[in-house]
């Protein structure tokens, strides 16, 4: 019996000994392309016994499991491995090569010619509203601040982007898809309309300076797709003041966050800072402005989501100034401005398919009146009056086929109906453009991507077709370096302005061939660009009428003989890191530029495109002070201008540049301060940003350009409305008070 | 015969207790290299032992909730360096996990609400000032949950005390504050008793360690 007990004892230490032996030691690296990774999970398949692999893909642990077991390598970044062992009592070393999971983040961005602004991008972020706002001479406009980014011109006479040698009206300005007809209020020549869109209403952008997606089309240059926001965090109401306007709005969010509304109402007049400030333009109306908007957002049981939009503004000014022709010693011009804008978005999932559906309608009435004064006396006035209807309606589906690859098709719709009135001449113009496309996203890996698309467009009034095909490819090259490539093809429909006799016209069309390297790293980026533009088939105009004492003709299209190119050389840096709380980025743009449209003779250096262009914008948050100093300057070298005429050589006319010559270069420095009183304050209800800019600092007298007598004999400069403008005003905003809220919930 | 059935008996239940205490015993083994973690690799390799522990142990809670702290606690570190840009991914791969613990725990446990306040934190990061009145509003929002659950919960008074310790005096932070905040974590942390051995229980040390920095 005691030996039986002895046995057993014997027994169970040879038992635990050989337990205690029994540890086996499983070691290996793990590799991707050859090279150690860190951070691994290596398992041995339901136990806890497993280790992570240390910086140079080596890993050890000991087990005391045996026979057939599956050991797993996981990371978030790559595709999880299993492999299958056999335990015995022998140490054993497993190695592992890993696969590279595809996926958006890691994934190679397509940017050629873009720059993406949201949040999700930060690398490269620009544009959000916070980078609008601090943007000195920005005036908070999302259009002036596009100014500081490369590829787009600094012209400040008119309205519009003019982006690489393009003119203001070959870009195209996009809310949740939908164009935006008429995004700037109408003006009169010389002076340059605003956006008539509030910037915070957008939550992040992507601006096209070329090589667009096939979704977008009828613009030669480039596209800025504008984002808007989407339900808000909280209800708030906010008040704005300043010498030069009013305004106050809320959103409200419902309990249970699924639906919001709001409204804005807003009211400007420029006469104050008149009395204040030296203005070069004698406004005999000074610009005032009334606009209104309002908005919903719905989130339906389903999970779609319906976003509404709709605005109402009116503009009025008068402006006088010498005139240039005889017989009368000023000119005057008074605009009258009635604009609607409605948007109406809709998207939902359904499964792997997303739809994004948008439908949009303008109406736009601007009322021009020109008239002369000779010894104060006024002459009869001529009335230009144009009123137009855009209906656009957009549809598009898309299906992702794998995590970062994808195909999206669909239509646009885009109906305009515009009416002129001018002295006898009635014009009613009308164009249907009807577009399909098709794009697809392929992310071959993350290192190589590539974007595939083909748009075709039917305009009704040209009873022409047009397809364009577009490419663009990314590849990266080491871990913070990316280049791209984009190719594409553009029409666009010659500008109904210029549409005022009968011509058999055609869709003008451009080709971009654009090339980017990108460095991006933690808080830094550096672009550089290379483009070439083809134009071809540009129209031609001829002056038909003048409009007494001004020195605007009429003009109309008469053929599509126009051609041109634009080359040239971008580089963008920008750089949050190096100094703390500064935030600062220089832009170079290189332009080359001829072409021969319009009324041009011959081929020519265009009137809105400078060869160089240079722009800094620094940003310094000083915590301690809550304040914001921001600097911008920009450096434009002279813009040639000419001034054209049309001669009878043999009963043919003839267009010549009777009087030629360059703009002196373009400077002004920028600075503005955003003090902000509250940031920080615990359970603070009042939000206030209180803002003063000054722009145009050191008063530089610059030049947009001249215009001339009709007999070219009298020239006069046309320059800004102020030299220094100097803006100040104050935000403030409330956030819903949630005492009540929090006294009924404890009760 | 009846011995035999008793000892069968005993020997299962001996083996099952045997089990549990495996995974007592790993747990509190990985939950005492909390405090002694101190590297982006630290908390790294802590972050996979939970995770390895968690997927062998799919109905317990605790695991997920550790190796989302783990993650945390790697992301804290992570802004400490500077290296603020991948702190979304860092607050994934928490709230991941958080997900998995807040579906076997219930939504009415004040720790996950509490992870997932430093985890909307640690987005804030990324861009504070476009951020503030996203992730640092759903930051404030998880904390409030919190504190309603549980509001004796020193864990949440110390977070509350660091957002006052590092925030500016100028933005109605202060050290000073900060600390007295601390100190009544402190105060909690000694009334304080986890559930069990293995529940949160984290954090003291980092109260005591606020408490004996001077306050200037």
């Amino acid at each position: 019996m005691k030996t039986q007990k002895q046995k057993l004892l014997f027994l169970f230490a040879f038992l635990s000994f050989l337990l205690s032996v029994a540890q086996v030691k499983i070691t290996g690296k793990v590799t991707y392309r050859n090279k150690g990774v860190g951070e691994i999970n290596v398992t041995l398949k339901g136990t806890y016994d497993g280790a992570t692999t240390d910086a140079g893909g080596k890993f050890s642990f000991e087990t005391t499991e045996k026979g057939n077991q599956t050991l797993t390598f996981t990371h978030p970044k790559y595709n999880d491995i299993e492999k299958s062992i056999v335990i015995d009592n022998q140490d054993i070393s497993v190695d592992a090569e890993l696969k590279e999971q595809i996926n958006e983040i890691d994934a190679v961005v397509i940017s050629a010619g873009s720059i993406e602004a949201s949040d999700k991008k930060r690398a490269t972020a620009l544009l959000t509203p916070i980078d609008v706002y601090t943007t000195a001479g920005a005036d908070g406009q999302i259009s002036s601040a596009l100014t500081y980014l490369p590829g787009v011109q600094k012209v400040g006479e008119s309205e519009g982007l003019f982006i690489r040698g393009g003119t203001g009206t070959e870009s195209k300005i996009f809310m949740d898809g939908s164009l935006i007809n008429n995004y700037f209020s109408s003006s009169v020549p010389g002076i340059a309309g605003r956006d008539r869109f509030n910037t915070s209403l957008f939550k992040g952008n992507v601006f096209s300076s070329g090589g667009y997606s096939a979704l977008y089309g009828q613009a030669l240059s480039g596209a800025l797709m504008l984002e808007s926001v989407d339900l808000p965090d909280q209800s708030s109401y906010d008040f704005g003041i300043s010498p030069i306007f009013l305004s106050g709005g809320f959103q409200k969010l419902s309990e249970d966050k699924n639906h919001s509304y709001g409204a804005t109402l807003g009211y400007s007049l420029l006469s104050l800072m008149q009395k204040v400030l030296n203005f070069n333009t004698d406004f005999i109306n000074a610009p005032e402005g009334l606009n209104g908007d309002a908005n919903f957002r719905i989130k339906t049981k389903s999970g779609g989501f319906f976003k509404y939009y709709g605005m109402y503004d009116t503009n009025k000014m008068g402006v006088r100034a010498a005139s240039l022709e005889p017989g009368s010693d000023y000119a005057l011009v008074r605009i009258n401005g009635k604009n609607t804008y409605h948007n109406l978005s809709f998207k939902q999932k359904f499964g792997k398919y997303l739809l994004n559906t948008g439908a949009s309608y303008s109406y736009n009435r601007s009322d021009l009146n020109f008239s002369g004064e000779t010894n104060d006396i006024e002459s009869a006035k001529t009335q230009l009056l144009t009123t137009g209807n855009y209906i656009n309606f957009k549809a598009v589906l898309e299906r992702k086929i794998n995590k970062i690859s994808a195909v999206r098709g669909g239509f646009e719709l885009n109906n305009t109906d515009e009416k002129l009135n001018f002295e006898d001449v009635k014009k009613h113009y009308q164009d249907f453009i009807s577009s399909v496309f098709a794009e697809t996203d392929l992310g071959f890996s993350n290192q190589l991507s590539a974007k595939i698309g083909v748009r075709a467009e039917n305009s009704s009034f040209l009873n022409k077709s047009n397809i364009a095909p577009r490419l663009a490819l990314a590849y990266r090259l080491a871990q913070n370096w990316t280049t791209s490539f984009a190719y594409g093809l553009f029409y666009q429909n010659p500008e109904s302005k210029y549409i005022n006799g009968p011509a058999s016209l055609d869709f003008q069309k451009s080709q971009h061939y654009i090339l980017q390297l990108q460095r991006t790293s933690e808080g830094r980026s550096l672009r550089l660009e290379a483009f070439y533009k083809k134009y071809d088939q540009l129209i031609k105009v001829k002056n038909i009428a003048n409009i007494d004492s001004q020195n605007q003709p009429v003009q109309t299209a008469i053929n599509n003989d126009g051609y041109g190119y634009a080359k040239g050389l971008e580089l963008f840096w920008r750089d949050k890191k190096t100094f703390e709380n500064i935030d600062y980025w220089i832009s170079y743009s290189f332009l080359d530029s001829k072409r021969d449209f319009m009324n041009y003779p011959v081929s020519l250096k265009p009137n809105f495109a400078s060869e160089h262009t240079l722009s800094v914008v620094g940003k310094r948050f000083i915590p301690e002070w809550k304040l914001g100093v921001n600097l911008s300057y920009t450096y434009s070298k002279g813009r040639p201008y000419y001034d054209i005429a049309s001669k009878d050589v043999n009963g043919n006319v003839v267009n010549f540049t009777r009087n030629e010559g360059r703009l002196k270069d373009y400077n002004a420095l920028n600075l503005s301060f955003n003090y902000l009183p509250n940031l920080g304050k615990k359970d603070s209800k009042v939000f206030t940003v209180f803002v003063l800019s000054v722009s145009n600092v050191l008063g530089t007298k610059n030049v947009y350009g001249y215009n001339f007598s009709q007999d070219g004999s009298r020239s006069s400069a046309v320059v800004p409305p102020v030299n220094t403008f100097v803006f100040v005003g104050a935000f403030i905003s409330f956030g819903v008070d949630k005492t009540q809220d929090a006294i009924n919930n404890n009760l | 015969m009846k011995k035999y059935l008793l000892s069968f008996a005993l020997a299962f239940m001996s083996l099952t207790a045997f089990a549990q205490a495996d995974y007592e015993k790993i747990m509190s083994e990985k939950i005492a290299k909390i405090e002694t973690c101190k590297t982006v690799e630290d908390f790294q390799t802590l972050a996979n032992d939970f995770q390895r522990i968690g997927s062998k142990e799919s109905g317990k809670w605790l695991p997920s909730y550790y190796a989302a702290f783990s993650y945390i606690q790697k992301g804290r570190v992570m802004m400490r360096e500077g290296k603020t840009q991948d702190l979304d991914e860092v607050a994934n791969q928490a709230d991941k996990h958080l997900a998995t613990a807040q579906n076997l725990a219930g939504a009415d446990n004040a720790e996950i609400h509490l992870l997932k306040k430093m985890a909307y934190s640690l987005r804030m990061m990324v861009n504070p000032q476009q951020r503030y009145m996203t992730d640092g509003m759903k930051a404030a929002e998880e904390l409030q949950i919190a504190e309603k659950l549980d509001p004796t919960n020193p864990r949440i008074a110390l977070i509350k005390a660091e957002d006052i310790y590092f925030t500016p005096e100028q933005y109605g932070g202060s050290k000073t504050k900060g600390i007295e905040m601390f100190k009544k974590a402190a105060d909690q942390y000694n009334s304080y008793k986890p559930k069990s051995s293995m529940d949160p229980n984290w954090g003291k040390g980092e109260a005591e360690y606020f408490i004996s920095q001077p306050a200037k």
